[in-house]
């Protein structure tokens, strides 16, 4: 029995061995300049790369604009299309004050947390962005948090809004610096998504082994909007909690919500997401996918279903390549309406060698064969996939057949 | 080019080969008959190397290299293929995520996608998961696509006629003949019968109806007992059916 309650007691004992020592991250950086374009940004090859590997393009002169935070300093490309504005949060509440009150931690909660607490208190930087009435945006927006200096702490604050009918697919590449091994990274992301409008938003992570990221998310789905988070990491920090929530507030409102990643050894990854569903007619859907080579991995997912006519599914699935480390699935469902329909499924597993025998059969090596299927474990229907984050998922599935850590 | 002596299996400690011998010579296609569970599949995995078949006697020697111990991926990059009876569904792999990387220069041959994709219409395969709702013809048919892109000079063929329906079972003769005609696409045209070598595993005998074959072996029992002209051999089975077999090896063993 001694060894079922080790188990038993693992995924929190993790947690708490993962135990964050903050002391040991620097204070929250000034900010440098205010803001400034990336003519006057200089980075090397192996920084260009690790942007890249986050999806993100700092000079492809594309029409949406960019954003960047590098340590403390804004840099920026200012969008072509009318409409469309990205500004540095700071600089956005002296352009239009009224902002401040209408969207300012109206999504999340200050009180939450230490971390919202430290984000409100430091009057964090980040983005402002807006998309107006009825403007849809074709091409990704990107946007990217930038490390660059060992055990800093990167502390941001976003906000984007969609006016009614706006479109918006946004790529936020969340990374540090190739060599970089630890930092904090914090950081509040607010969304308001209008009537009918519909953003895509994918975030990209790729972290050094010894980073600690608290991100706190929230999106307000109003009347036929519709919210759809990717999330993506490449690698692991030691220690991440992201669990957003999202509330369905109008009616016809829908949000979709899918994770990938991949775990390392001495990693501790809590990804979830909950959904509100208030207004009628709403619909969530949360897709997890995890592989596991180590470390542990907890997939919560809680949808509720408070209206008539909410429909929801979780699906949690998880692949272990290792055998040490835990993977933890969740799928949560409340019913809080006589007419809400919701479902879940959860399936974990190890690979099956029948099909990595099969592959091999047929001229791929071993590892070939298990980076394939991870692939196409981790190949689900997604929104917004472009080249670029099919490459991601070839990465990730590359990591595991090379059983990097 | 193949050689096996006397082949001992076993699976989950229990034998299902029995002393196999088996020689089949460069340029030769040699036809294995059988009833269901007399062994054919489990010879045709052990001689690809997979791993839950444990030789416990004996060896395989191809072009005189014994590979009994080589992994399943050696033994393809040695030069052996196989189309499997049962191939596992691969869900969220499209076969042509496994066509680039097996061979990515085919796909950019407009040669190639006309002659192998539009003719034995798999075309529209590629973007579905592998074997993933695939009709027991359409496996077949994908298996031999997949063997068409490397062209192994010796091919496995484990029932490639069962589940096959007669308009379907023309088209997989069709992709056999062409993958068996390897060395004359690569300049041995002095040879007439320059081709490659392999064996094919069937219970019905249906495909031989198609390939040109140049010996039949018989399995019973873990063993092969009984070979020779296939065309005789294949019109006994099909007169007598392999009970025929059955009783012929029983008066064998008590004449000895």
């Amino acid at each position: 029995m001694e060894q079922f309650a080790g188990i038993m007691q693992d995924a929190k004992m993790q947690k708490n061995e993962a135990g964050v020592d903050y002391s040991r991250f620097d204070n929250i950086e000034e900010a440098g300049n205010s803001f400034s374009s990336f003519e006057n940004l200089s980075l090397n090859n192996e920084d260009l790369g690790s942007l890249k590997a986050v999806g993100i393009h700092l000079f492809d002169n594309a029409s949406p604009g960019k954003f960047l935070m590098y340590g403390a300093d804004v840099y920026r490309s200012i969008p072509q299309i009318p409409g469309v504005e990205i500004i540095p949060l700071k600089e956005a509440f002296k352009i239009y004050p009224e902002i401040k009150e209408k969207y300012y931690f109206r999504a999340v909660d200050k009180e939450q947390d230490e971390f919202t607490q430290t984000a409100f208190n430091e009057a964090a930087n980040g983005y402002f962005i807006r998309v107006k009435e009825n403007v849809i945006v074709d091409e990704p927006m990107q946007t990217a948090m930038f490390m660059h200096r060992e055990m800093s702490t990167m502390c941001i604050h976003n906000i984007v809004v969609l006016e009614d009918g706006a479109q918006l697919n946004l790529i936020t590449g969340c990374t540090s610096g190739c060599s970089l091994k630890g930092g904090l990274h914090i950081a509040v992301s607010e969304h308001f998504i209008g009537k009918g409008a519909k953003l895509t938003n994918t975030m990209i992570h790729n972290w050094g082994a010894d980073f600690v990221v608290h991100p706190r998310t929230a999106t307000i789905v109003d009347e036929n909007g519709r919210f759809v988070s990717n999330y993506y990491s490449v690698k692991p920090p030691k220690y991440i909690e992201n669990n957003p929530s999202t509330y369905l507030r109008g009616k016809g409102a829908n949000a979709k919500y899918l994770t990938v990643l991949a775990s390392f050894p001495g990693t501790y990854c809590d990804i979830g997401g909950t959904v509100l569903m208030e207004g009628e007619n709403t619909g969530a859907e949360l897709v997890a996918r995890a592989v596991n080579h180590g470390g542990t991995v907890i997939q919560t997912g809680l949808l509720i279903g408070a209206a008539k006519n909410a429909r929801a599914h979780v699906d949690c699935s998880g692949l272990m390549l290792s055998d040490k480390g835990i993977i933890e699935a969740i799928p949560g469902l409340r019913a809080a309406h006589p007419e809400a329909r919701m479902s879940h499924e959860a399936a974990i597993g190890r690979i099956d060698m029948g099909e990595v025998n099969y592959l091999q059969s047929k001229g791929l090596d071993e590892m070939q064969a298990i980076a394939l299927i991870v692939r196409g474990f981790l190949d689900v229907d997604i929104e917004g996939m472009d080249d670029e984050l099919r490459k991601t998922i070839r990465e990730i599935s590359e990591l595991s057949g090379h059983g990097e850590d | 080019m193949l050689t096996i002596n006397n082949l001992h299996v076993s699976v989950k400690q229990k034998e299902v080969l029995g002393g196999v011998n088996l020689s089949i010579p460069e340029n030769e296609v040699h036809a294995l008959f059988g009833a269901n569970g007399s062994g054919k599949s489990v010879l045709i995995s052990t001689i690809m190397g997979y791993p839950e078949y444990k030789v416990t006697r004996g060896e395989i020697l191809f072009r005189g290299q014994n590979i009994t111990e080589l992994n399943i991926d050696e033994r393809v990059k040695l030069g052996l293929g196989i189309s499997e009876q049962r191939p596992p569904t691969i869900k969220g792999v499209k076969l042509e995520y496994l066509v680039n990387l097996l061979a990515p220069e085919k796909m950019n041959d407009e040669t190639f996608r006309i002659k192998m994709l539009e003719h034995f219409g798999m075309d529209k395969f590629l973007n579905r998961n592998i074997n993933d709702g695939f009709s027991g013809g359409e496996i077949k048919k994908s298996e031999l696509f997949l063997l068409l892109l490397t062209r192994p000079d010796f091919l496995v063929l484990d029932e490639p006629d069962s589940g096959v329906d007669p308009e379907h079972l023309k088209m997989i003769g069709a992709m056999i003949t062409e993958i068996l005609q390897k060395k004359k696409q690569e300049g041995e045209r002095c040879n007439p019968q320059a081709r490659s070598s392999g064996l094919i595993a069937t219970h019905s005998a249906e495909i031989l109806n198609y390939i040109h074959t140049d010996k039949a072996h018989i399995m019973l029992d873990g063993k092969i007992c009984c070979s020779g002209n296939p065309a005789v051999m294949m019109e006994q089975i099909r007169a007598l059916g392999y009970s025929y077999c059955i009783e012929c090896q029983h008066a064998n063993q008590e004449e000895h």
